[in-house]
């Protein structure tokens, strides 16, 4: 509830008992993409990492105090003119119903050193 | 059309980057930012497209939300996020005050209301 309502207030929203659509930030990317950024056989330099465009489709917006699931997997990782992309898909359910709620893909370039 | 205009500050960003968990020094730390080529911190495309999404409401219907971060949002940068008020299939615009545009290929899809559709 509070981490909800501080994500809506950043937005400058009051809150209103709602979760904001982009919260998906959190429950689909931030338990996800940070996995990925930190392992080191991936070998992504968070200075160089940018969000290149990002998608998400939503079943139902989940509630507040609910549990979700999230399942990532990288669709594509590919290196064009000295930079990288890695596309992040990424899957939330709902924990009690295993219902779909939300898909997320999104997309990172890792800049060369001399872009 | 909706619209909504945002001056983005460091105080906004950081409050961004604590209630997402996004805390990437790119957001947050200036010397970092520079060793690393940027201008200086740059604001999260989350912390855009959380404002694209505030214009296009929706609330529950929203179904669908897709940007492309197309410049880096610098503080002190002025945004200003547009959405049609009607339609199932919304195009978002969000341009800075030089007029180039920061968010492209940005479009909403809304369930139709219950009994409209």
């Amino acid at each position: 509830m509070e981490a909800v309502d501080a994500f809506s207030r950043a937005l400058g929203l009051s809150p209103d008992g709602s979760v904001p659509p982009t919260y998906a930030a959190v429950y689909a990317l931030g338990t996800t993409a940070p996995q990925l950024f930190s392992d080191p056989l991936a070998e992504v330099d968070l200075g160089r990492l940018l969000h290149a465009s990002q998608e998400f489709e939503w079943s139902r917006h989940p509630t507040i105090g609910e549990r979700v699931e999230a399942r990532a997997r990288v669709a594509s990782d590919i290196t064009r003119r000295g930079a990288r992309f890695i596309s992040l898909e990424t899957e939330v359910r709902g924990a009690e119903r295993n219902d779909p709620v939300c898909v997320s893909r999104a997309l990172f370039v890792i800049r060369g050193s001399d872009a | 059309m909706k619209e909504l205009t945002v001056t983005f500050s460091r105080a906004q960003i950081e409050a961004y980057a604590r209630a997402s968990g996004d805390l990437n020094p790119i957001h947050l730390d200036d010397a970092f930012a520079r060793r690393v080529g940027l201008p200086g911190v740059i604001a999260h495309g989350m912390l855009q497209m959380g404002l694209a999404a505030r214009v296009v409401g929706g609330g529950a219907r929203l179904r669908r939300l897709s940007v492309r971060f197309a410049a880096m949002v610098q503080p002190g940068d002025t945004i200003t996020f547009s959405a049609a008020s009607e339609g199932e299939r919304i195009p978002i615009g969000a341009h800075n005050q030089s007029g180039q545009p920061v968010l492209t290929k940005a479009e909403a899809e809304i369930a139709p209301e219950p009994g409209r559709a």
